[in-house]
């Protein structure tokens, strides 16, 4: 018998509140609900995850790649105060954010995965990030890096984040900005947005499961076509690519 | 040290230029460069303008206010705004400031506050 | 000056196309010569603002020639920011209109994408003018917002109006299969809800969003031909009966009336005088709304609705698809996306594609005679152009 190895293996989570639902309006005129899910949910969120992986633009690879094994640590135990919030659509996986408390004063931002795109959702579901760490856990600032250079311009420059470069952020280790309470309260209007409570039924249909995404980002005809087209423009690479998945389709 | 920015007088029929052109479009007289360069005033009226929050990398704030000014002799310029609440009509007064930063050169242009 | 037709049309999708520029010039270029029947032409045209600063690609007349294996054949890549697409097809008109060639390829192209949307808005801000523009930090949407406040200032034009100038073009985008954008909107969403502000933020202010087009990838091709040719290839007959071009200050500010888009006018006058048409006869118009204020504007501009009522035009619903004159039934820029040296040629794939009476559920019934505008730099050089379906 002896020690339970589980036990020393599993961080120890700290209490954190539940993040209070909320319903807003997006620009197609439909219902975005944000949510918190817990460990139950993981698994299918993992399963929508995963096509992204083979995406290469806009860095939705690396995104994918890092939420999946930040979902997956949840679920397992081993990620320390992680919490995962998800943005709905008729039911419909719209979005992805998650991010941890470091310390009862200080959060840390991990991801924004956008899974219908065109109607900022990411905007909205990072936004209900800040106000979760800020607002209900009553945090004092929030670590945020940016791998992509899409969520530096809405985040960096539009919230003018102080520089934190002392601090390595979680996230590769490069240099971390930080949303401060004070910058919080002064893009609280564009920040805290959305209304509460959610209707009833439309929490319940939200809580009735997560459906897949409507339209995802797909990856391309060919997986690595944006590096090849980008060193390889003869396209070269590709023929021989396709005539070499023929030849082993013959074989096969 | 006041600098200034400067319109451009053709030399042979006066005409004011702004910005600067090669060949005079009053009198289409004058050979290249044969203008001569007149500070512009600084007063103006302001008759548009907005604050531009999609900007350039180097520019790493939030939003950046641009105008349109009518200066004084009647040309027009545009020009970066340092006024929190700008109304269309109102007076304005510049002063040329930097207003861009590239690689390692300094830009320099006029930043209009409210007179 | 002889008359020339269109023989043949191609385009890819707008969107996020990851393949070399000259396989974007080249791919809705073999789409047009197959819809021609044609295998080889005697020149070819090639619209582009930004190969060689974003795609490393200078010279790109020579290497799409000889990608599509039209060589010997002349090539030249042509020019003049977002109205390329239009220059190209005015130098290609002028090539068989002078008897010069027979028939010509006239392909645009454009990979906005292969760098962030950063590098793309300080490349398209380099149209202004460097020294009393440019440095300041002006964009394109800067411009359009300040034009915009005046707009708004006179005329009376809303946000409201702009608003139903984007759910109008998006509505009509999901009706083209080319579209770089396949989502509805509304207003309530852009523009009424709690959290319209933001579902909708400012880009440069008063413009939002929704009120300004996508970046975006894509190509679109034409084939140019002399009547004899026309008769030979037995495709419908549709004639580039009128062409005009007129260029304004490069700065901005220097306009006499900062409400006037001059160059809009003289070019859309010149293109009907020379068709012997005028906007009355239009049933079926592609404008550049790059900001929806300027599918506004420019309906005044062109001739279709008087100085300042473009707005109540558009709030009777007399530009939607089914209304009396169908503004971007292709969704527009906003909708259907603006690869800068491609739209101009994108318009008149559109064009044509109605006057042949092949647009599926977004064709304008009837029509027989259209107009496309394209607009390059904030209105200092705007090329109009206007097609007749004879027979």
């Amino acid at each position: 018998m002896g020690v339970d190895l589980e036990q020393i293996l599993r961080p120890i989570d700290s209490p954190l509140a539940p993040y209070p639902p909320k319903f807003m309006t997006v620009a197609s005129g439909e219902t975005l609900v944000i949510r918190q899910v817990d460990r139950d949910e993981i698994p299918t969120l993992l399963l929508h995850v995963e096509p992204l992986l083979h995406v290469e633009r806009d860095f939705y690879d690396v995104v994918a790649a890092r939420v999946y094994a930040e979902l997956l640590a949840y679920y397992r135990y081993r990620m320390q105060d992680e919490y995962v919030l998800v943005g709905q659509i008729g039911g419909h996986l719209a979005a992805i954010v998650n991010g941890r408390t470091v310390n009862p004063r200080q959060g840390m931002s991990l991801h924004t995965l956008a899974l219908r795109r065109g109607l900022r959702i990411g905007a909205h579901c990072f936004a209900a990030k800040m106000e979760y760490h800020i607002d209900i856990l009553g945090q004092d600032e929030v670590f945020i890096v940016a791998e992509s250079p899409i969520g530096f311009r809405r985040w960096m420059i539009e919230y003018q984040l102080e520089k934190r470069f002392e601090i390595s952020h979680e996230l590769g280790g490069v240099p971390s900005y930080a949303l401060t309470r004070g910058l919080f309260d002064r893009a609280r209007s564009s920040l805290v947005v959305g209304r509460r409570p959610v209707p009833p039924e439309l929490l319940a249909e939200a809580q009735a499961g997560i459906l897949p995404p409507t339209d995802p980002p797909r990856p391309p005809a060919d997986l690595l076509a944006a590096t090849r087209a980008m060193y390889d423009s003869t396209g070269t690479a590709l023929l021989l690519q396709r005539g070499r998945q023929e030849l082993e389709a013959g074989h096969a | 040290m006041e600098r200034q920015i400067h319109a451009y007088a053709c030399r042979r029929c006066g005409a004011l230029h702004y910005p600067f052109r090669m060949v005079c479009r009053e009198c289409g007289e004058n050979g290249p460069h044969e203008f001569d360069p007149v500070p512009l005033p600084k007063e103006g009226t302001l008759l548009t303008f907005t604050f531009v929050h999609n900007l350039p990398a180097e520019y790493e704030v939030a939003r950046l206010g641009l105008g349109v000014v009518e200066l004084s002799n009647g040309l027009r310029m545009l020009g970066q705004l340092d006024i929190a609440d700008p109304k269309l009509g109102m007076k304005v007064v510049g002063e040329v400031e930097v207003v861009r930063r590239e690689a390692y050169a300094r830009r320099y242009g006029m930043v209009f506050r409210a007179a | 000056m002889r008359e020339v037709y269109v023989a043949g049309i191609g385009i890819t999708s707008f969107s996020r196309l990851e393949y070399p520029l000259a396989e974007i010039a080249a791919y809705p270029a073999m789409l047009a010569l197959r819809d021609a029947g044609l295998h080889a032409v005697d020149q070819v045209y090639v619209a582009n603002m930004g190969s060689a600063r974003i795609n490393s690609q200078s010279a790109l007349g020579s290497a799409v020639v000889d990608t599509l294996g039209l060589t010997p054949a002349g090539a030249e890549r042509i020019e003049n920011g977002p109205a390329s697409g239009a220059s190209a097809v005015k130098q290609g008109f002028l090539g068989v209109a002078a008897g010069m060639y027979e028939v010509v390829l006239v392909t645009g192209c454009e990979r906005m994408r292969e760098v962030n949307n950063l590098e793309a808005t300080d490349f398209v801000a380099t149209m202004t003018h460097p020294l009393a523009e440019y440095v300041y930090g002006v964009t394109l949407p800067a411009h359009a917002a300040m034009f915009t406040r005046l707009y708004m200032e006179r005329y009376g034009v809303t946000a409201r109006h702009l608003a139903m100038v984007a759910v109008k073009n998006h509505a009509n985008a999901m009706l083209n299969p080319f579209a770089h954008l396949h989502q509805p909107i509304t207003v309530e969403g852009i523009l009424d809800s709690p959290e319209a502000f933001t579902n909708n933020p400012y880009v440069a202010e008063p413009l939002r969003f929704f009120d300004c087009c996508p970046v975006s990838d894509g190509g679109a091709a034409v084939i140019l031909a002399s009547r004899e040719k026309m008769a030979e290839l037995g495709k419908p007959p549709v004639r580039l009966a009128g062409i005009g071009q007129a260029t304004d200050t490069l700065a901005v500010f220097e306009r006499p009336d900062p409400t006037d888009l001059l160059a809009v006018r003289r070019s859309a006058a010149s293109a009907f005088a020379m068709a012997g048409l005028t906007p009355g006869d239009v049933h079926v118009a592609e404008l550049h709304d790059a900001f929806t204020i300027l599918e506004i504007a420019e309906s005044e501009e062109a001739g279709f609705f008087p100085k300042g009522e473009g707005h109540l035009a558009l709030e009777k619903g007399a530009t939607a698809l089914g209304g009396p004159l169908p503004i971007n039934p292709s969704g527009g820029l906003k909708g259907k996306g603006h690869p800068v040296g491609a739209t101009g040629v994108g318009q008149v794939h559109e064009i044509v594609t109605q006057l042949r009476g092949d647009a599926g559920e977004r064709q304008v019934a009837g029509a027989r005679v259209g107009f496309t505008c394209n607009f390059g730099g904030f209105g200092n050089n705007v090329i109009s152009m206007v097609f007749v379906r004879e027979e």
